[in-house]
C-alpha cells in the first residue's frame, strides 16, 4: 500500500469535516472518492498534502507518517495534486508554469526547462508552452493543473475534480490522457462527481458523506450499494443502471 | 584578398554598430561627474539612489507581490550603522557599508519570518508599524544616534566620489535583480509566490524560506544606500533618513516605472526626481510639489497599473479593470 489514513479527523470549529477516516490506497491502482457537496473530500486531499493538519489520526506514505509535514516537504517525497478551481500562475507562460513545479526534481534550470517541455509535450500543451495562462481556456487550464502536478514528478496523484466545467467532448479526452498516465509506478487518487468518469477509471471506489466512510468497494459492487444510492446516487440513478 | 578584407570591416563594423550605443551609454554615464554642475552631479547622484531604492522595493513589492511599507527603516538603519561605525568606533568607510547591508537584512529575516504570513494590507501594515519602531528607537538611543538632534560626520567633500560610489551600488542593485530575479531558479519561485502562494508551496517551493530570502535581499541594498547617503551629506537625523517619506517613494517610484519589472523602478525614480526638481525650481522651497506628485500617484495606479514600462507594452485600463487588476495583485 502507498497511502493511508488512519483515524482521521478535521474540525473547523464545530464543523467535522473529516470524522475518524481510515482509508488505505494500493500501489499502482487508480482509486476513487465520490460523495455529496460538503462530505469531506477535498478536505482529506488538503490533509494528505499538509496544507492543514489534521485534528487527530496520521497520514502514513510510503510506510512513512507524513502528519504535519509541509506541502513543500510532501511534494519532495512524491505527491502531486491539482486544484478544482485551477490555481495557475497567471502571469506566467504555461512553459513556466510547469518550470517550477520541476524544480525539486531538476538540477538546473536548463534541465528543468527540458522536463517541463516533455510534460507539455504529454499533456498536448507544448504549441502554447510560452503563451501566458492569462490568454488560454478553462480546458488548458485544467491540462496545466495536470502538468503542473505531473511537473514534481509524483508516485500518487491527486486529482481533485479535473473535469468540472468541461464540455463531454473534453471530458472524453480528459478521461483517455489519465488512462495513458496509468503505469505500475503512479498511482491516482481521483475524486469527481462525474459517475461515468469515476466508473471507467477506478478500481476502487470510497463512498463519503458528511466526513465518513459508508462504504468501499468495487466499482460494480458501489452502485448498488443501498447507503450510497440513498446518500449520494438516488433512486434514479440505480433505476437506469 | 580585397573581399577578405572587405569581410573583415563588414563584421567590425557589425560590432562596432551593435556595441555603440551600449559604450557611448556607459561612457556617458562614467564622464557625467566631469561635464555637468555640482548642482547637476548632485541630482544624478539623488537618481541614482532612488532607482536602486525603488528597486530594492521592488523586489518583495513588486517581484514577491508583498507591500512593504516600512522600507525606510532599512535605509535610517543603515546611515546610523555607517554613522556610528564611522564616528564612535573609526572604522572605514567600506566596511561601514557592508556591515550596514548585513545588518538589515538580518533585520528583515528577522522582521519578515512572523510578518511574511500575513497578506495584503495586514503586512502592510505590519511592516509601517516596524518603520515607526525604528524611528521611535533611533531618537530614544541619543547616547548612540544623537537622538532628535542627529549625528554629525566628517565631512568629505568630493561629488564625484559619491557619485561613483552611488552609481556602483545601484549598478550592484540591478545586477543582483536582474541574475538573481530574471535569470535564476529563486525568481521563478518568487513569481509562482505572488502569482499562488498555495499552488506554489504545493507543487515544492519552501514559500517561507524563498519569501524571508526575498525580504532579506530586498532590505540588504537600502542598508548600503543609507550608509553612502549618511557619509554624503555627512549629517542625519531621524527625519531625514526615517521619515515616512522615503518608503512613500520608493513605493511611488516603483509603482510609476511599473512594478514587477526590471527597468520600471529606473524609470519611476528619473521621473519623479526630475519633476519634483522642476516643480522645486518653479515654487521654490515648500511642500507643494507633493500635492502634485500625489494626484498624478493616484492616476497612475488607478489607470496604468503596469506603470510606465507597461503603459510602453499595451494600454490604458478602464477603471473597472484596473481595480480588479490591483485586486488581483495584492489579494483583497
Amino acid at each position: 500500500m502507498i497511502l493511508q489514513s488512519n483515524d482521521l479527523v478535521k474540525s473547523f470549529g464545530g464543523v467535522t469535516a473529516i470524522n475518524h477516516l481510515s482509508l488505505t490506497v494500493e500501489k499502482g491502482t487508480v482509486f476513487g472518492i465520490i460523495g455529496p457537496n460538503g462530505s469531506g473530500k477535498t478536505t482529506f486531499f488538503n490533509l494528505v498534502t499538509g496544507m492543514y493538519p489534521p485534528t487527530s489520526g496520521t497520514v502514513t506514505f510510503n510506510g512513512r507518517n507524513i502528519t504535519g509535514l509541509r506541502p513543500h516537504r510532501i511534494a519532495e517525497l512524491g505527491i502531486g495534486r491539482t486544484f478544482q478551481i485551477p490555481a495557475p500562475f497567471t502571469k506566467m507562460t504555461l512553459l513556466e508554469n510547469v518550470m517550477v513545479s520541476t524544480f525539486i526534481r531538476a538540477s538546473s534550470l536548463k534541465e528543468s526547462r527540458k522536463m517541463a517541455w516533455e510534460i507539455l509535450e504529454l499533456m498536448r500543451l507544448d504549441d502554447k508552452g510560452n503563451t501566458l495562462v492569462a490568454n488560454v481556456t478553462l480546458e488548458d487550464r485544467k491540462r496545466l493543473e495536470l502538468a503542473r502536478a505531473l511537473g514534481t514528478h509524483p508516485t500518487l496523484l491527486l486529482l481533485d475534480e479535473v473535469m468540472s466545467g468541461l464540455t463531454p467532448a473534453e471530458v472524453k479526452g480528459a478521461i483517455e490522457l489519465i488512462r495513458s498516465l496509468r503505469t505500475e509506478e503512479l498511482t491516482i487518487i481521483v475524486v469527481e462527481h462525474i459517475m461515468d468518469v469515476i466508473l471507467s477509471l477506478c478500481d476502487r471506489i470510497a463512498v463519503l458523506d458528511y466526513g465518513q466512510k459508508i462504504a468501499e468497494d468495487l466499482p460494480d459492487h458501489i452502485v448498488n450499494n443501498k447507503d450510497v444510492i440513498k446518500a449520494y446516487l438516488g433512486e434514479r440513478y440505480s433505476a437506469r443502471n | 584578398m580585397p573581399s577578405q578584407v572587405g569581410q573583415v570591416k563588414a563584421n567590425a563594423a557589425k560590432i562596432l554598430w551593435r556595441w555603440a550605443p551600449l559604450s557611448i551609454l556607459i561612457l556617458v554615464v562614467l564622464s557625467i561627474p566631469w561635464i555637468v554642475s555640482p548642482l547637476w552631479i548632485r541630482i544624478v547622484t539623488e537618481v541614482l539612489m532612488w532607482a536602486g531604492l525603488a528597486q530594492s522595493w521592488n523586489i518583495i513589492g513588486g517581484y514577491t507581490g508583498y507591500l512593504c511599507f516600512g522600507h525606510g527603516a532599512f535605509f535610517g538603519l543603515g546611515a546610523y550603522i555607517t554613522g556610528i561605525t564611522m564616528m564612535h568606533l573609526g572604522w572605514p568607510f567600506g566596511v561601514g557599508l557592508l556591515i550596514s547591508g548585513i545588518l538589515s537584512a538580518l533585520l528583515a529575516m528577522i522582521i519578515g519570518y512572523p510578518t511574511l504570513r500575513l497578506r495584503g494590507a495586514y503586512f502592510a501594515i505590519a511592516t509601517w508599524a516596524f518603520g515607526e519602531m525604528v524611528r521611535q528607537v533611533a531618537t530614544i538611543l541619543d547616547d548612540v544616534t544623537g537622538g532628535p538632534v542627529g549625528l554629525q560626520l566628517h565631512p568629505f567633500l568630493n561629488l564625484p566620489y559619491f557619485y561613483y560610489v552611488m552609481l556602483g551600488v545601484t549598478g550592484l542593485t540591478y545586477l543582483t535583480t536582474y541574475l538573481l530575479l530574471d535569470r535564476a531558479r529563486f525568481g521563478y519561485k518568487v513569481l509562482a509566490i505572488r502569482e499562488h502562494e498555495e499552488a506554489a508551496e504545493m507543487v515544492g517551493v519552501d514559500t517561507v524560506t524563498i519569501k524571508v530570502k526575498a525580504f532579506a535581499l530586498s532590505a540588504f541594498f537600502p542598508g548600503i544606500f543609507g550608509g553612502v547617503f549618511a557619509y554624503w551629506v555627512t549629517y542625519i537625523h531621524p527625519d531625514s533618513v526615517l521619515g515616512a517619506q522615503l518608503t512613500d517613494f520608493m513605493v511611488v517610484m516603483a509603482f510609476l516605472g511599473g512594478i514587477g519589472s526590471l527597468w520600471g523602478p529606473l524609470f519611476g525614480a528619473i521621473v519623479v526626481q526630475l519633476v519634483q526638481r522642476i516643480l522645486w525650481l518653479v515654487w521654490g522651497e515648500g511642500t507643494f510639489y507633493l500635492i502634485i506628485i500625489g494626484a498624478a500617484i493616484c492616476a497612475v495606479v488607478l489607470f496604468i497599473p503596469n506603470g510606465l514600462i507597461g503603459l510602453m507594452e499595451s494600454r490604458f485600463l478602464s477603471p473597472r479593470e484596473a481595480v480588479s487588476q490591483l485586486k488581483k495583485t495584492f489579494k483583497w
